[in-house]
């Protein structure tokens, strides 16, 4: 989400440059360390077995057990692989000699310098601007593809579970009413739903923020500009209030642990979320009046002329829209994963729920939905990475995050090889981590075989 | 690196679904009354959920159907050719038109020939089969039909109404005519249909380089099929010349080709459906080869050309299209030799997307290779066969048998992808939208809704309709039943 935190934070966003430069700087590093390595590698192998070939054919020299060279299948395999190998690095030397004739002829500059240099752009709602480095803004971009992932899986995964359920209800009208949503949604390309929802309901379908909708006595702001809501405010003592709440986070994971052992030892209800929260909020609330108030709330504000925001968390417009049309979009496809899953879920296993008269609902939460995320898991990680891929999308509507962004710098003559080499970079590292995030948690996910 | 692992795929979970709907006792018909006592009021959660979903559904419906009929429609009236084909010169409006309807008859003509193919196999074996009748079509494809019709009713004049009956008139007796055909012609029925498609679209209304490109890879293939029908030498020599005379049949073909000079039609302006479909078309079937090459190339044993695979396939699977149309469009040309002039937009999307696809189809091909029992390889090897006869003759056609369902699955997948074409400025079917709105008769007048609508609706209804034929078809191919 983007906010602003007002007040005491507003320098806040501005001095921490966590991993601005550096980062890059180092992905980039590990690119070159791989490319490297890859070729090692396979320069390696080959000469690895072509010594291995020397050397059986010098021993088996007087024998007549191996065929002549031309008809030996390694032989083959190892002449195939040196000329395809050949034929790579002739392609990329003519091409990277083409690129280079061709850069030199219109001036380009290709050294990664301009990371340094003004950007000369200014993101909405963000503290940067247009002096801030290209590097600064590329973080910048970057966070806010962070922003629309981490708020979009976890609402597309939720919906779309829903869904999925309710594509295999008994209620007719619900089961329907799954069917048409997700037979409409999954057959149109995510862009038009994109487009749809920001130019038609965002922009359309609000008030424009002279006339901003204010519910519950203006804690809320809803116009076509922005969304705000309340936020918190840190005081005096803030930073020992977030150490203590980071611990009574742990105490609260140490006390559910404690009483899960309980109940795998004893079999009295175990009440773990209920413990664990009431650990937590009774720290927070001891914490709260020991230090005096260390937090306070901010109401969302508008100027006079209805215009200016101040205060509160806020929302921007596009970013609202992309995560949205994205999370209705994605959210078909995990329904169809999930209602795949749950009907690949061994029947005995239902019944075995209704002889031991468990509800409805008991039946989903402890029998079938267990086994089904199981099932469900590996393809559901395509999906987040579909959606992770699919956030690039926002270049269409303007919402600022990385690709968006990268495309406002080449607007600002920056040079675009080594931007798009970056673009394509931070998406592969996105990828990667998401995959392996991923299959760890499948690997703790799968039953353990024999 | 970053597929899912060895898991299951999202085609996994179908096959499940499927399996699991067929094994389902089959509904029983109830009186109308105890129907809904079992499906709308069963319990109070049922009835609750019944009245308030019923009532918010009902809600949805009437308000969009108030809208859908209250619009007004003359944007879409007044721009339909432009959403159909663009900015295609006025003059040289025969050649889309003309090519429209050789595909139809094209399209028509394979489809109806592998369908007798699939009957004749069928009988063979002593299966039951039928040949479909028309209704049957109508109400598989029933979706694609009436938006065509819905399509149609905006025009002004006469002639689109006139070109599209000649469509189905021709996509009609293609299909009869290739269902009658004999049997030797029916066995090339996918070169002549792709030959037929390209000399539409590429010939007629294209460009002569990509048209010569294309008709000379089919060429390629066809004419390497064709000698090896006949009893070649064994060995290298048989292989070469069998690929030496295709090769060059097919450059003889690709330089008559090319030295009939055009630039393409309009090819800068290309526009419209009609482009989206091209693009899709386009980009999976000269992707397929590259796909298929990619994934044996994965499950080789050579180091080289699996590093080769892998590292391709998985970098154009992490990043975004969008990132790499920006490349297409920015970086594509700089790679061509300094004598080059810049080629169309067009062309270099063509050139990314095949790469794309190409990507995404080897995985699919690889999933197939893998379900393919290896028993089938080791008898193949011990009845002597060469290890390129084994892949070529054994274990391709069962994987790629088995993956027709995933393929049409990436067609559907590319045909969505292809709006991100207007990020790069080419005026693609969701483009024309714009394109519309901002016409000095429309401006301002907040019509872009209807625009929507109707661009939604094209999208849903071939999209729809694939999906469909895609499920069918993995049931009726029993994918993973072996």
């Amino acid at each position: 989400m983007h906010y602003v935190s007002a007040g005491p934070g507003e320098a806040h966003g501005h001095t921490t440059n966590w991993g601005d430069v550096s980062m890059i700087r180092f992905l980039l590093a590990v690119l070159a360390v791989a490319v490297v390595l890859t070729g090692v590698y396979v320069v390696g192998r080959l000469i690895y077995d072509i010594v291995q070939l020397i050397g059986e054919r010098r021993r088996s020299k007087n024998d007549a057990a191996l065929p002549p060279l031309w008809r030996d299948v390694k032989a083959l395999g190892i002449a195939a692989q040196i000329g395809v190998l050949a034929i790579i690095v002739a392609v990329i030397a003519y091409l990277r000699s083409n690129f280079l004739t061709r850069a030199e002829d219109i001036g380009l500059n290709l050294s990664f310098d301009f990371l340094d240099q003004p950007a000369g752009i200014s993101i909405a709602d963000n503290p940067l601007g247009p002096n801030d480095t290209v590097s600064e803004a590329l973080t910048q971009g970057f966070l806010n593809t962070i922003r629309v992932i981490l708020i979009g899986i976890p609402a597309a995964l939720i919906l779309g579970t829903l869904i999925g359920i309710a594509r295999l209800s008994s209620n007719w009208v619900l089961q329907k009413l799954a069917t048409g949503y997700v037979e409409f949604f999954r057959n149109i390309p995510p862009l038009v739903v994109i487009i749809v929802m920001w130019r038609v309901v965002f922009l359309e379908g609000f008030p424009r923020s002279q006339e901003a909708w204010k519910p519950l006595g203006g804690w809320f702001i809803f116009s076509n500009n922005r969304f705000a809501f309340p936020s918190l405010l840190g005081q005096d003592n803030f930073d020992a209030f977030r150490l203590i709440l980071l611990l009574g986070l742990l105490a609260a994971a140490a006390v559910a642990v404690w009483r899960t052992r309980v109940f795998n030892e004893t079999g009295s209800p175990h009440h773990r979320v209920l413990w664990g929260v009431g650990t937590f909020v009774g720290i927070a609330t001891v914490a709260y009046v020991a230090l005096g108030a260390p937090i306070a709330t901010s109401k969302p504000a508008l100027d006079e002329a209805g215009r200016v925001f101040s205060g509160g968390l806020r929302m921007q417009m596009p970013y609202a829209a992309l995560t949205t049309a994205l999370v209705i979009y994605t959210a078909t496809h995990i329904a169809e994963i999930v209602r795949g899953s749950i009907l690949a879920v061994h029947r005995g296993q239902v019944e075995a729920a209704n002889a031991l008269a468990l509800s409805g609902f008991q039946r989903y939460r402890f029998v079938v939905l267990p086994q089904a995320m199981r099932i469900a898991f590996p393809p559901l990680i395509n999906q987040f990475l579909n959606f992770s891929k699919n956030s690039s999308l926002a270049i269409a509507i303007g919402f600022s995050e990385v690709t968006s962004l990268v495309n406002d710098l080449f607007g600002q003559s920056q040079p675009a090889p080594q931007l798009i080499l970056i673009l394509m970079l931070f998406y592969l590292t996105l990828s990667l981590v998401l995959s392996a995030v991923g299959n760890l948690i499948n690997r703790r996910l799968q039953v353990v075989g024999r | 690196m970053t597929g899912a692992g060895e898991g299951l795929s999202a085609d996994d979970v179908a096959l499940f679904t499927a399996r699991a709907e067929a094994a389902r006792p089959p509904s029983q018909k109830l009186p109308p009354g105890q129907w809904a006592k079992k499906n709308l009021f069963d319990g109070f959660a049922n009835i609750i959920f019944t009245l308030v979903f019923g009532f918010a559904g009902l809600a949805v419906l009437f308000f969009l159907a108030v809208w859908v009929i209250d619009a007004d429609y003359e944007i879409v009236r007044r721009n339909l050719r432009i959403f159909m084909i663009g900015q295609f010169p006025k003059n040289e409006l025969w050649r889309p038109a003309v090519s429209l309807l050789v595909v139809m008859a094209g399209v028509g003509f394979t489809s109806g020939a592998l369908a007798r193919n699939a009957h004749d196999l069928a009988l063979e074996q002593d299966l039951p089969t039928e040949k479909s009748s028309w209704v049957s079509l109508i109400r598989r494809f029933w979706a694609v039909i009436a938006v065509v019709i819905f399509f149609v009713s905006f025009a002004r004049t006469l002639t689109p109404y006139l070109l599209v009956a000649g469509a189905f008139a021709l996509l009609v007796a293609g299909r009869e005519l290739g269902w009658a055909i004999n049997a030797a012609v029916r066995a090339r029925a996918i070169y002549i249909g792709a030959t037929i498609f390209l000399l539409s679209m590429l010939v007629i209304a294209g460009t002569s380089s990509l048209g010569g490109l294309s008709l000379g890879l089919i060429t390629l293939f066809w004419v390497a099929g064709e000698v090896g029908r006949r009893d070649l030498p064994g060995g290298v020599v048989g292989l070469t010349i069998r690929w030496g005379i295709a090769l060059v049949a097919a450059i003889v073909v690709y330089a008559i080709e090319v030295a009939i000079p055009y630039d393409g039609f309009g090819w800068e302006n290309w526009g419209g459906l009609h482009i989206t479909l091209f693009t899709t078309v386009l980009g999976i079937s000269l992707g397929m080869p590259f796909g298929i090459l990619l994934a044996l190339g994965r499950k080789s044993d050579l180091p080289v050309m699996k590093t080769a695979s892998v590292l391709f396939i998985e970098f154009i699977r992490g990043v975004p299209l969008i990132s790499l149309l920006l490349f297409s469009n920015l970086m594509l040309p700089l790679f061509l030799p300094i004598d080059f002039e810049r080629p169309a937009d067009l062309t270099l999307t063509i050139v990314v997307i095949t790469g794309f696809s190409a990507a995404y189809i080897a995985e699919i091909v690889r999933g197939g290779l893998q379900a393919v029992p290896k028993g089938q390889t080791e008898a193949a090897q011990a009845s002597g066969m060469s290890a390129g006869s084994v892949q070529r003759l054994i274990v391709l056609p069962q994987a790629l048998r088995a993956v027709i369902p995933a393929m049409v699955g990436q067609f559907i997948a590319l045909f969505k992808d292809t709006t991100l074409l207007q990020i790069i400025g080419i005026l693609e079917f969701l483009r024309v939208t714009d394109v519309a709105n901002v016409q000095p008769d429309f401006l301002g007048k907040g019509l872009a809704p209807v625009t929507y609508l109707f661009v939604a609706l094209g999208y849903w209804a071939f999209a729809y309709t694939m999906s469909k034929e895609s499920r069918r078809l993995e049931t009726k191919l029993g994918v993973g039943v072996r």
